[in-house]
């Protein structure tokens, strides 16, 4: 490849096009937000301008501020073709937007369109890009230069795994070509299980293709995060050992870095190893290598190179402190690593391997909490959604920390639910581990089982599990009796207040040793740095540089899970830049490694650890801040409001008193009684009996949900007294202290409102309307601004209900309100006082920037002398639309209807000047294909009674449309009774050849089944689950189903970047009068007005 | 538990917990970055009077495998570490840490804020201290400190650590005499398995001698201390330039340094670990290297004939150089790694190819 010197770009600014990663789905997170953050900055910083495409609203990196073509447009080769077209990039940044990035660069490349317009690829070459990922071509590389791979076979059918087996014997390991996080793959231990993986395998690759392997089940599974310049020269900035050996993704293992049970020799081996891989690709930029050791012999094997930035490589800046996308974005562009500074010291170069001299280990964050019924397994397929990170000056200590921050309630490594499993089953988990595995280790060391033992079963070093037992037996110690040596030790270990009152059964006083912040640099502290990155530490000496500003604490969200994803990042963030542009110091902690709120470069202030209470206090009295802002970092953060008042840290934007009444549920009826606003009639049973009496008197649907039980089951409609009997058998134990809520269940639209309340005045930038009706979760439902359905009247009500509430509450920033609208009457589901998952789409799409301004009303600034404007904001002309994205694939065993329990990990957005467009690209962007042949092919329709009716005008628009209508007998009846053709088909109980023969056989194309059933053994559960299973697309609610057809009788638009669809509005607006902001006042503009082109 | 104290010759005291029977240990107090190797670095000859500070917080985790040392006992004159492991986890493991520095007669300071060490260190400068372990070795520390630091010197450090005798390791390949001021067995593992023949003779051994044995190049070995005090070698060294190929590492690079009329000093805190960047002049690539040395070649007094070739990216002080003329070489970091990492590791073979 050519390789332009950068001081090329003096006579022409440089533009270069970046591609974003997506939605967030398992495999591929908020890392590639925090990667595509550094590398659009580092690529402005050398002059270039920056045009990024990604079709996630969340994320950071489509902020306008970050860079100067931002288009929210659907990853595929035609929309990037487009968008190429249009803006006419000089390169082509691919190895930052994860696998889908580095995928459809490949793409573009082999299509031609990176020819045709001239597009140079910068950074590590196409081939080598192919190389790594055709598991083929990348075995015969490495053994040509003697680097030893896993005897394998690479097959297309199943019979030749067959025949690869019957040589090499059983385990073997299937990993097919192309995919994310491990989608399709596994390990097998039978013929019968290498046929099923292996079918579904091929059925994941992009190529068909896949890898049979043999096993390195039980080596130690080690990665190096390896750099390399266009001069050969080679770092490695970190390296890092998993405590659950090979067989477990790292993904969802614990992993520590650095490596802690490699002697120096192994150590320079797998080094060494990794350069030389590094050059026989010819990287150019970041990778990623895994190995496998042997525990006894020392030796290795290479299972996988990664050539761009990973999960590992964020996992690896963070640990570190040297940020290798900002290093990979600058190499790429043609600088060597001896001519880039080290961001971190300000004096040295890239040029060097960073040493630490702390240890950072990170734990998975699992879905399983929200999907008891899924199947826990770990295995060479990813299941985690996120991670927790910390670092400690000993293991004890990050490791206690990371497992408390994952913020699932553990506080200790024993007495939790594991403690009531049988041995036997302990024994189980310890063999085939699950997610609670590590809650197993310690609970088998508490009943004593040997170190020896359990290292058999479960092949994790015994140098771990001697760690674990000091912990254990320091836990049962200071059960036994509470003593003040061990209490130090707790508190030296990372125990949190919490913790130890567990433990002693009373509440410390103060933890002792006193906390001492200590500095990351890279450098072990041989070098003085300017580093304002930090963890805590106990006892020793505290190296916090108080701000000269003063400070503000602005608490992150932790791990990524359903629920709490990458926009509560987004809010953290621009809190934490509205602080410095008002002149404050802004302190962000946070645990969560992948994000870009742990990059240091975003605050003055950044302290990595557990958002826990004792944290947070120690991180706002070590700064001698302000106040802490709890808003930005979702639940979890708002949950600490109680305690941090307690101690009397000083809470700023909506008060403890404020919060309180918004999440006590007695407490905010009253309030909305005393504003006469309605909302569903509702009553919380202490037992089974008063819950069916509720009900009964309510009138079915109700809707259930267990109140505040960590790990419980969620929410659900109840239609009969039978559904509510077996929601119960399966629930939690109702008691007078874990309540069942029971809820009228309102069917209606559902909306949805972000607002900025000071006191006075009230910011409304826009409402958003759901596709589906109330009752599938707002998460988990398609949204649309500006509403298309509400009238101007409802509008009106809506804004002033917000008002009200708001100043109810005490509101000092902001609100998310979600309201019901059931028979033309508008009632309030929930409020919660904070931000929320559409705060970014929102901010982004009228350019009001929310966080910006509830973080100025919370340090006193007031609305209307900000220049937001105040009430509700006059709509944009073109429509935006929010649709879910869901990792089902990866969810073995998960339930895929959709209902008021949220289970989507991530979102994308379609923006147009139609409502229609904008559905069409929001469809395409989650991974619809719009293609003839995908969807004038089979429809599979399976809808209940109650519903059938109402289906009939949304499938006769698919038939119109040219699909074939298949209908078992029921549906089919219906269809045929409305002069609506279809084929009838078997149900499961008729025999084959039936539905599901149907769907694995994959001669439907897509498949709408909103029947609920007894969930796991329904046949409309078998057929949901086996569609998602064969990648079949398949919609659950009628209202998705109408959605998706009116998107494909219509067309889009072509694309335009986020500032001229602002650009051009605001120019349209100042003309209108945009100064127009008394309260409640609507500005009807039509929804439908062309943007010109 | 037993008491132990790291004192500072600014008055500056750490206190932990001693390891090891009462005593106490002098020397200079310096900080090694290295995450890993740890039984390299205490075995290694140029730790000889030096007080080891680990900045990695765990040391001891794959115990000691005898295999991995550098010479045949430890060297260091103690070791300070936060966190020491005693149940170690590794295939090679004879020994755990603590065990075998207490054989090694290695008084050590655990559960020590080394992080705030190495700042002292770094602060100060390469510092004199006192390590003591048990009561009464902390009560005397200061007046034992202070009367050390009186009488300190660096002189008899490479006598304490060289080989007195003349040993001899066979090969098919080219003669190379190694002067020994305190070589690493990675040296010789690394140049007999290029297959040279090797003799090692001491480092105050006369240039005739060395004439007398025909070798096709000499190597002068790293080593504890401050060049200046080898006179002797220095001379010796001046008399053979220009009679046959001579290489140089670490302390061989500054005692050639001197010999060719360049000057040394020494540095304010030594670079001591496996990631020091260095840019080959010649070559423009960057190399990462496993460091250890306190004195540096000034790179401004090289004599017009010598040729700066390596630079520490760090701090800019010289890395090595090369003769205009004649067939010398050296390298101030050590291409025989062990502890760190191997990027230089094909200069050993290299120059053997040189003379063949
Ligand atoms: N040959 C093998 N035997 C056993 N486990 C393996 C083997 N190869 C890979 N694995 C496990 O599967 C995981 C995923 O494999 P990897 O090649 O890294 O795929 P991905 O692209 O999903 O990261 C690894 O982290 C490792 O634990
Ligand atoms: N009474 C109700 N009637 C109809 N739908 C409801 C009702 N309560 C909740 N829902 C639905 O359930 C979803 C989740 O409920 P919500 O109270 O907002 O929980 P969460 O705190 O998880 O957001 C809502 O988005 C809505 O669709
Ligand atoms: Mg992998
Ligand atoms: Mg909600």
């Amino acid at each position: 490849m050519k390789n332009h010197a950068v001081s090329n770009s003096a006579t022409h600014r440089r533009s270069v096009l970046v591609i974003g990663s997506g939605p967030i789905v398992i495999g591929q997170a908020a890392e590639f937000d925090y990667a595509g953050v550094q590398a659009c900055r580092a690529l402005r910083e050398e002059g270039c301008r920056v045009v990024l495409v990604n079709s996630n609203p969340a994320t950071i990196m489509t902020d306008c501020e970050v860079a100067d073509a931002v288009y929210l447009e659907p990853l595929t080769v035609a929309s990037l073709e487009a968008i190429i077209k249009r803006e006419r990039p000089d390169a082509l940044l691919p190895t930052l937007g994860g696998q889908t990035g580095l995928n459809l660069a490949v793409e573009l490349s082999e299509s031609g369109v990176l020819d045709r317009y001239n597009v140079e690829l910068l950074g590590t070459p196409v081939k080598t890009i192919k190389l790594a990922e055709d598991r083929a071509q990348f075995k015969e590389a490495m053994l040509a230069i003697g680097e030893p791979v896993p005897a394998s076979t690479i097959v297309t059918e199943i019979e030749s795994g067959v025949a690869f087996a019957a040589d090499y014997g059983y385990p073997l390991v299937i990993r097919p070509a192309y995919t994310l996080g491990g989608t399709g793959g596994g390990v097998v231990y039978s013929e019968e299980e290498l046929r099923e993986t292996l079918q579904r395998g091929l059925e994941a690759s992009l190529i068909h293709q896949a890898l049979v392997e043999t096993s390195l089940l039980g080596w130690k599974e080690i990665e190096y995060e390896v750099i390399r310049d266009r001069a050969d020269n080679c770092i490695i900035v970190c390296n890092m050992e998993n405590i659950d050996p090979v067989g477990v993704h790292t993904g969802d293992s614990i992993v520590v870095a650095p490596s802690q049970t490699l002697s120096d020799r192994e150590y320079q081996m797998l080094r060494s190893a990794s350069i030389n891989v590094i050059r026989a690709l010819n990287v150019q930029g970041g990778c990623n290598i895994q190995f496998a050791l042997h525990t006894e012999r020392s030796e290795y094997q290479i299972i996988e190179v990664n050539p761009r930035v990973s999960r590992s490589s964020a996992l690896a800046s963070k640990a570190t402190g040297y940020p290798i996308a900002k290093i990979a974005t600058k190499i790429a562009l043609g600088k060597t690593l001896d001519e880039i500074e080290n961001p971190v010291t300000g004096v040295t170069k890239a040029a060097f391997e960073p040493t630490i001299d702390y240890v950072v280990v990170k734990v998975p964050r699992f879905p399983f909490d929200k999907f008891p019924h899924a199947d826990t397994r770990l295995g060479t397929q990813m299941k985690s959604t996120g991670e927790a990170m910390a670092l400690g000056r000993t293991f004890e200590a990050a490791f206690v920390k990371a497992v408390r921050g994952l913020d699932l309630g553990y506080e200790t490594l024993t007495g939790t639910a594991t403690q009531k499993r049988s041995d036997n089953e302990i024994d189980n988990i310890l063999c085939v581990p699950t997610h609670e595995r590590l809650f197993a280790v310690a609970e088998a060391l508490r009943r004593g089982r040997s170190v020896e033992s359990i290292a058999q079963a479960s092949t994790i070093d015994p140098f771990w599990l001697y760690k674990f037992a000091d912990l254990v037996a320091l836990e049962e110690r200071l059960r036994a009796a509470d003593n003040d040596a061990d209490r130090r030790q707790a508190v030296e270990f990372g125990y949190g207040s919490l913790g130890i009152a567990r433990l002693v059964g009373k509440e410390p006083a103060e933890l002792e040793p006193a906390p001492s912040f200590r500095m990351v640099d890279t450098a072990g502290a041989e070098f003085p740095a300017r580093s304002r990155y930090y963890y805590l530490s106990r006892g020793e000496r505290d190296e916090m540089q108080v701000p000269e500003k003063p400070a503000v604490v602005v608490v992150g969200s932790g791990p990524i899970r359903i629920g709490q994803g990458i926009e509560f990042d987004y809010s953290c963030v621009h809190a934490a830049w509205a602080l410095q542009k008002a002149g404050r110091a802004a302190v962000i902690i946070n645990n969560n490694p992948e994000t870009v709120s742990t990059d240091f470069d975003i605050s003055n202030v950044l302290v990595f650890e557990p958002t826990g209470p004792d944290e947070v206090e120690a991180a706002y009295r070590a700064t001698n801040a302000a106040g802490v802002m709890l808003a930005f970092g979702g639940q979890t953060s708002i949950n600490l409001a109680r305690e941090l008042s307690r101690r009397g840290v000083r809470i700023i934007g909506s008060d403890q008193h404020s919060l309180d009444m918004a999440e006590d549920r007695d407490k905010f009826d009253l309030a909305l009684e005393r504003l006469g606003i309605a909302r569903p009639k509702g009553q919380s049973a202490t037992s089974f009996d008063q819950a069916r009496t509720i009900a009964s008197e309510l009138g079915f649907p109700v809707l259930v949900r267990p109140s505040y039980v960590l790990g419980g089951r969620g929410m659900e409609i109840v239609y009969n007294p039978g559904q509510l009997a077996s929601y119960i058998e399966t629930a939690p134990p109702i008691t007078p202290g874990a309540p069942l809520l029971v809820d009228k269940y309102l069917r209606g639209l559902e909306v949805e409102v972000d607002a900025v309340f000071d006191g006075d005045d009230i910011l409304i930038p826009g409402i958003f309307e759901h596709i589906e009706r109330a009752g599938v979760h707002s998460g988990d439902s398609i949204s649309v601004y500006p509403t298309q359905t509400v009238s101007a009247a409802l509008e009106k009500r809506i804004v002033d209900v917000t008002r009200a509430i708001a100043a109810e509450l005490g509101t000092r920033g902001l609100i998310n309100i979600q309201f019901v609208v059931h028979k033309g009457e508008l009632y309030i589901i929930e409020a919660n006082p904070r931000a929320s998952r559409t705060v970014p789409i929102i901010s982004k799409v009228t350019g009001i920037n929310l966080v910006a301004a509830a973080t100025r009303v919370a340090l006193g600034e007031k609305l209307r002398n900000m220049e937001y404007g105040t009430g509700l904001i006059p709509r944009m002309p073109f429509v935006i639309v929010k649709v879910p994205v869901f990792s089902f694939a990866k969810m073995r065993g998960v339930e895929t209807i959709l209902s008021p329990e949220m289970k989507s990990t991530g979102e994308v957005l379609g923006i147009d000047p139609t409502f229609e467009g904008a559905l069409r690209k929001g469809f395409i962007a989650a991974g619809f294909r719009f293609t003839d042949e995908a969807h004038r092919g089979r429809l599979l329709v399976s809808i209940c009674d109650e519903e059938k009716e109402e289906s009939l005008d949304t499938l006769r628009r698919y038939a119109a449309y040219g699909f074939t209508l298949v209908a078992t007998d029921g549906t089919h009846r219906r269809l045929a009774d409305a002069g609506i053709p279809s084929e009838r088909i078997n149900k499961i109980a008729q025999g084959s050849p039936h539905v599901l023969d149907a769907i694995t056989s994959r001669s439907v194309n897509l498949v709408i089944n909103n029947a609920s059933g007894q969930r796991e053994i329904s046949d409309a559960y078998r057929i949901r689950r086996a569609s998602v299973d064969a990648g079949i697309a398949s919609l659950t609610s009628l209202d998705t189903a109408q959605a998706l057809i009116s998107a494909l009788e219509s067309t889009s638009g072509p694309p335009h970047s986020l500032q001229e669809y602002l650009r051009d509005t605001i120019a349209g607006k100042t003309a209108q009068g945009l100064s127009q902001t008394t309260i409640g006042v609507i500005k009807d503009v039509d929804a439908h007005v062309q943007v010109p082109v | 538990m037993k008491p132990g104290i790291l004192l500072l010759a600014d008055g500056t005291c750490f206190e932990g917990e001693g390891l090891g029977p009462d005593a106490s240990a002098l020397g200079e107090a310096v900080f090694y970055t290295g995450m890993t190797g740890y039984e390299e670095a205490l075995t290694d000859p140029s730790y000889a009077g030096h007080l080891l500070t680990f900045t990695y917080p765990l040391i001891g985790n794959y115990g000691i495998s005898g295999t991995a040392a550098q010479h045949k006992h430890a060297c260091v004159s103690g070791a300070i570490i936060k966190q020491i492991a005693r149940r170690p986890s590794h295939h090679e493991s004879k020994n755990d840490l603590p065990s075998w520095l207490i054989e090694q007669g290695v008084p050590a300071l655990t559960g020590v804020d080394t992080r705030s060490v190495t700042i002292a260190i770094r602060e100060h400068g390469a510092i004199h201290a006192i390590l003591a372990v048990g009561e009464q070795a902390i009560a005397s520390a200061e007046k034992d400190l202070a009367k050390s630091v009186r009488e300190a010197t660096t002189v008899g450090l490479v006598a304490s650590v060289a080989t007195q005798t003349v040993e001899t390791y066979p090969g098919a390949g080219p003669h190379v005499i190694v002067i020994d001021c305190g070589v690493k067995r990675a040296i010789i593992r690394e140049l007999t398995r290029l297959g040279a023949r090797l003799t090692v003779m001491p480092y105050d051994t006369p240039a005739q001698d060395i004439l007398d044995r025909k070798p096709d190049a000499l190597l002068v070995s790293p080593g504890p201390g401050d060049p200046t005090d080898l006179p002797q070698t220095i001379e010796m060294l001046r008399e053979l330039l220009g009679k046959l190929p001579i290489y140089g590492i670490c302390l061989g690079h500054q005692l050639l340094a001197l010999a060719c009329g360049a000057r040394t000093y020494k540095l304010p805190y030594g670079h001591r670990g496996g990631n020091q960047p260095v840019k080959n002049l010649l070559s423009g690539s960057v190399l990462v290297t496993a460091q250890n040395h306190g004195y540096a070649v000034d790179g401004a007094s090289l004599p017009a004939d010598l040729e700066a070739t390596m630079v520490n990216l760090n701090d800019g002080t010289n890395e090595g150089f090369r003769h205009r003329r004649l067939p010398i070489e050296t390298l101030q970091f050590h291409p025989e790694a062990s502890p760190g990492p191997s990027d230089a590791a094909a200069f050993f073979s290299r120059w053997l190819t040189a003379i063949a």
